[in-house]
């Protein structure tokens, strides 16, 4: 028994490895002085220091996150309402037809997306940038929230709106002092995925940007193309860590929000 | 509820303050005023030092934006929901962009500076007149190779690469036009040779070069060369210059059959939104003095005659970036085939692919 332990301890090391090496190889020539991806010659920052000399780079990265918070943040007030209506559909194959629709649009390559959003915007004349950016970002966001929602919001017992109105709380009150309390880990769980999407994306990005408005990862691609520079690759290690605090901090409150006993309770 | 409407008054304040500074950092750059010119070429095309020699100069503040092929610029420009002043396209999707109205004629009255041009460089037929465009860089295609490698074989025709001794060695451009016109240039055909017959010869004698054949490769073309993973590749020399600059050994011929020669033209594409502007910035980019320091930045060859006399010796008399013209006369630009033609290119290419070794 111990050694078939240590046997798939081995292979998910192996796996780990296999999936984290090209970041690590990237992450590594990130501090190269000699500006090349082949022959470590000694470490330096230069590369940092020109990422963060740039004001044109800085401001791309601001406009990333700004898009990023805000996107994340609006789709989860609509995901969450969205997730709350689909429960209360009572046909189930009303019901089951919905979900599809919402999982339709994960499952959908970012390409179409993308495309399909620019050609709405060239029709209902939409000016690409800024707007069309966070637009497009809802849109793919929000089915991921409602798909982090909807499992808490299922597993809610009935009983406890029950025993809410019987004890007097309005629709409001069942809604702000019940519902959403319960469904916190989930809301909180589906505002970071969003974030992490919409950090990440490229494709749908690349089709709806223009008039100066650009994100990080379009950027990169876009510098990527002479494939020299290596501020490609401090600039990637930079959103690798971030995107990592991201995730960490997902796990610490999907994990607090997991100790049982607390649900509906006001603090 | 408090922690979730906590969160989300923290986020939504957090981003409107990224906002704000973000509209800061943009009007300290001067980008949020009217006066603003977009220029759309590929990535790391430009000295950066010009942009801002431009903007002390003029007043204008420069939006810089990248693509990073001809189909994407194209593409973002037919589509037309951002303007660009300026853009830099490649000679054939020029002649694309006119065929399709997607570009504004240049006032010449405006762009003095295109008397510098070398007239060779001037007049060619994807742009007769040099109605819509003024030459921004030129090259050629040729043969890259690493003598040290190849223990001092030469090139000096496209043939030389057919050589037993070559086997796995050579790294090609996934590109039809570029392989296939390859083998024509071989066989001494021209470039644009629509004969089926003469295709066919190309496509056989091509697939007797596929033993030599280590990779049919894109960008990653010049890492591979600079690294010494390959010892040949046909590249176009602004890749050569590139990767001649990351490792001196190698070596760029440009094959006495004659070659292929590209231009990347500035135009100003339809829905430009500062014309006047963009006549400034095509006429500073001639600029001898500027084009001399945009060169000796991208590494290309310059068009313009003037701009010679201000880089070093060591650039100028550089035949195989700065052939003279019984040379360049050989060379050929890519004429626009047609659809059905250019299909039978990529079938030919795509066969070529797929044949066995």
């Amino acid at each position: 028994m111990r050694k078939m332990e240590r046997l798939s301890s081995i292979y998910l090391v192996g796996v780990f490895i296999v999936l984290y090496a090209p970041i690590f190889y990237l992450v590594y020539y990130s501090f190269n002085s000699a500006g090349t991806m082949y022959s470590f010659e000694g470490f330096t920052f230069d590369w940092y220091r020109e990422v963060f000399c740039d004001t044109r780079l800085f401001i791309i990265l601001l406009n990333t996150i700004v898009i990023a918070l805000l996107s994340s943040a609006i789709s989860t007030v609509i995901g969450v309402l969205g997730a709350l209506a689909i429960t209360r559909v009572k046909t189930k194959r009303f019901r089951n037809a919905l979900l599809t629709l919402n999982n339709v649009m994960i499952v959908s390559p970012d390409v179409i997306i993308g495309a399909s959003f620019l050609v709405l915007f060239t029709m209902i004349g939409i000016n690409l940038g800024f707007g069309s950016v966070l637009i497009s970002h809802i849109a793919f966001s929000v089915p991921i929230v409602v798909l982090m929602v909807l499992p808490n919001l299922e597993e809610m017992s009935p009983t406890l709106i029950d025993a809410a109105q019987d004890l007097g709380a309005s629709r409001w009150d069942v809604l702000t002092r019940v519902v959403i309390p319960y469904i916190s880990p989930g809301i909180f769980a589906g505002f970071f995925m969003a974030l992490t999407y919409s950090l990440d994306d490229f494709a749908v990005t690349f089709f709806v940007t223009g008039g100066g408005f650009s994100t990080l990862s379009v950027e990169i691609y876009s510098l990527a193309r002479r494939g020299i520079s290596l501020t490609i690759n401090a600039l990637s290690t930079l959103i690798f860590l971030v995107t990592l605090l991201l995730v960490l901090g997902y796990y610490i409150i999907s994990k607090q929000g997991a100790k049982p006993g607390k649900a509906g309770v006001r603090e | 509820m408090k922690k979730v409407m906590q969160m989300f008054i923290t986020v939504v304040i957090a981003a409107l303050g990224l906002m704000y500074l973000t509209f800061v950092l943009n009007s300290q750059q001067g980008y949020s005023g009217g006066n603003t010119l977009t220029v759309y070429n590929w990535g790391d095309y430009i000295d950066p030092e010009l942009i801002t020699k431009f903007q002390q100069e003029t007043g204008i503040k420069i939006i810089y934006q990248t693509f990073d092929s001809n189909e994407a610029m194209l593409t973002k420009i037919a589509q037309g929901g951002t303007s660009f002043d300026v853009a830099i396209p490649s000679d054939y999707a020029i002649s694309k962009m006119k065929e399709q109205g997607l570009l504004i004629p240049l006032d010449h009255c405006k762009i003095p500076n295109l008397k510098y041009i070398d007239p060779r460089f001037l007049d060619l037929p994807f742009d007769e007149n040099n109605e819509y465009s003024a030459p921004y860089f030129w090259g050629t295609l040729g043969i890259i190779y690493n003598p040290e490698i190849l223990e001092g074989m030469e090139f000096t025709s496209w043939n030389d690469l057919w050589d037993e001794r070559l086997r796995n060695e050579i790294l090609l451009y996934d590109s039809a036009r570029e392989v296939i016109g390859m083998g024509l240039n071989s066989l001494h055909y021209s470039l644009n040779d629509t004969d089926i017959d003469h295709l066919m010869e190309a496509k056989r004698k091509l697939d007797a070069l596929s033993p030599n054949i280590k990779a049919i490769v894109g960008d990653e073309v010049k890492m591979l060369l600079a690294n010494e993973e390959a010892a040949i590749g046909v590249v176009w020399s602004g890749d050569a210059s590139e990767i001649i600059g990351a490792n001196d050994k190698l070596d760029y011929v440009i094959p006495d059959e004659g070659t292929n020669i590209w231009f990347d033209n500035i135009v100003i594409p339809a829905g430009a939104k500062n014309v006047e502007g963009a006549h400034l910035f095509i006429n500073f980019m001639l600029d001898p003095e500027n084009a001399a320091q945009n060169t000796e930045y991208v590494g290309y060859s310059t068009p313009n005659m003037k701009a010679l006399e201000y880089l070093p010796e060591e650039i100028t008399g550089d035949v195989r970036f700065y052939p003279g013209s019984d040379i360049t006369d050989k060379f050929e630009l890519y004429e626009n085939l047609g659809k059905k033609m250019t299909a039978y290119y990529n079938e030919l290419f795509l066969e070529f692919k797929m044949h066995r070794k």
